[in-house]
């Protein structure tokens, strides 16, 4: 009976493992590996701003899942959305963040980057957090919540002091739609405008 | 909303594909009903819990012209004037006079390791902080935690009500308000001090903070489609961090992110910094 319960116990044990957890030290050393390579770009000297830009979109294109993003911020309102306007939607997305981090790259001026721990986040993803020590202020705690698949390790939601940047856009943009009647144009009208105006200033 | 929406959304031939095809109809259908009220029948994650925004969204613009004009520019030049070690100081010395209100509060909420944190961080700044302006606590790792009266409320169990905008004070709501008020009247520095250092106090912690998240509010300004939006829901969940403590979880702050079929997407193609969205207007138009 004993031997019975024993291995019992130890299918039970087998059994309640999650299925393909992000793996800890993976997750802590992707988020690692990319903040040495976004700083490596920023200390570059012969680098014009575009050029930093250019090399900093292929860092971020790879490090964060842009479609996993979209998709949960625009959240109910991508069923109601053609296919057209899905697929612009995504386009704008990409891009809208894009500008929104690189501008906040450019006046990157002497931060410290450095990850400080791990903990689960939802049912199998790892929220990284990591600390950014600035020259002019207190010192930030930034998490970032990575996704492991197949391809890799990405990011699918930073979170500041607290704040889901994902959550807080997902309330902003279903605002926007409301606002507009339910309408997904009047958000990706505002989209283009928020592109247009970053590239004008 | 146009009833087009629905011509997007066909069934797909078998069981499955008739119950997915009847739900997004049934999507549809409620979005248009709610699209004259611009309401939406929301998730409890999901809801805006904003009954007063119209008058919301004024006091807003209006606090928002107030600070433009007034505080911004007065927080940037106390920002540029003085030097970051001297503006730490005034941080610390700050923080340390609301010690017995925190001390207070986390005595109330039953956080007894939080109280003794906080009457330790009171005892060790005053004295050998010279008077709070050195956080010399932080170097043996007790921290500053912010607690009030609302937060109090909130882990006795009251809900925070409505989304509110105060003249003045910005984002807040019934129950962080009235927290607010009975922080101010039962602070003991308050109590024992005179008015015009009251005022002075005041100024100061206005000043301070408002320095302190400069850049954080220009940043999300500017990348902002609606900025009333984006600070409400920011506030909220920072709210919600403060109650916990900064503790890890809750729905709002690991929400469920589902894995989306990568078959479902459509290509993102390549971004060109140089070309403008088709669709889009001149910019500046």
């Amino acid at each position: 009976m004993k031997k019975l319960a024993k291995i019992a116990a130890l299918l039970l044990m087998v059994s309640a493992a999650p299925a393909a957890a992000t793996d800890d030290q993976g997750a802590r050393d992707f988020i690692a590996e990319l903040g040495d390579r976004t700083i490596e770009i920023l200390r570059q000297p012969d680098l014009d701003a575009e050029q930093s830009v250019a090399q900093f979109q292929d860092v971020f294109r790879e490090g964060f899942d842009v479609p996993t993003v979209a998709r949960f911020v625009l959240g109910r309102y991508w069923n109601v959305a053609t296919p057209e306007q899905q697929q612009e939607y995504l386009q704008l997305f990409e891009q809208m963040v894009l500008e929104t981090y690189a501008r906040r790259f450019v006046e990157y001026s002497g931060e410290t980057f450095t990850v400080t721990g791990t903990r689960p986040a939802g049912d199998s993803d790892v929220m990284v957090e990591s600390r950014i020590v600035r020259p002019d202020g207190p010192p930030v705690n930034v998490s970032w919540r990575v996704r492991e698949r197949e391809e890799g390790f990405q990011i699918i939601d930073v979170v500041v002091e607290g704040v889901s940047m994902s959550v807080t856009q997902r309330n902003e943009f279903a605002s926007v739609i409301q606002r507009n009647g339910g309408e997904v144009e009047a958000l990706l009208q505002a989209m283009r405008n928020q592109i247009a105006n970053a590239r004008a200033g | 909303m146009s009833l087009n929406r629905i011509d997007a959304i066909r069934p797909q031939p078998g069981t499955a594909g008739r119950v997915k095809g009847m739900a997004a109809a049934l999507i549809a259908l409620s979005l248009a009903a709610c699209a004259s009220t611009g309401q939406m029948a929301e998730s409890p994650a999901e809801d805006m819990n904003d009954p007063l925004e119209p008058i919301n969204r004024v006091i807003f613009s209006v606090n928002d012209a107030v600070d433009t004009v007034i505080l911004t520019p007065i927080a940037t030049t106390y920002k540029f004037v003085t030097p970051d070690p001297i503006e730490n100081n005034v941080t610390n010395f700050l923080r340390n006079l609301r010690s017995p209100v925190i001390i207070a509060n986390q005595l109330l909420q039953g956080d007894w390791h939080g109280a003794e944190v906080a009457a330790t961080r009171f005892f060790l700044n005053s004295t050998v902080g010279l008077g709070g302006i050195v956080d010399i606590a932080a170097y043996n790792k007790l921290y500053f935690e912010p607690e009030g009266f609302g937060q109090t409320l909130a882990v006795w169990g009251v809900g925070e009500g409505p989304y509110l905008v105060l003249p003045l004070l910005g984002p807040s709501n019934p129950r962080d308000a009235a927290g607010l008020a009975v922080d101010i009247l039962s602070d003991p520095v308050w109590m024992v001090s005179t008015e015009a250092q009251n005022w002075g106090r005041s100024a100061a912690e206005v000043i301070d903070v408002r320095a302190r998240t400069l850049d954080v509010t220009e940043d999300m300004k500017r990348n902002s489609l609606d900025y009333y939006a984006t600070v409400r829901s920011a506030y909220r969940q920072l709210r919600a961090a403060r109650i916990r403590d900064g503790a890890a979880d809750a729905a709002t702050q690991i929400p469920e992110i589902p894995d989306y079929s990568t078959a479902e997407m459509p290509e993102i193609p390549d971004y060109e910094p140089e070309s403008e969205p088709e669709s889009g207007p001149a910019p500046g138009s």
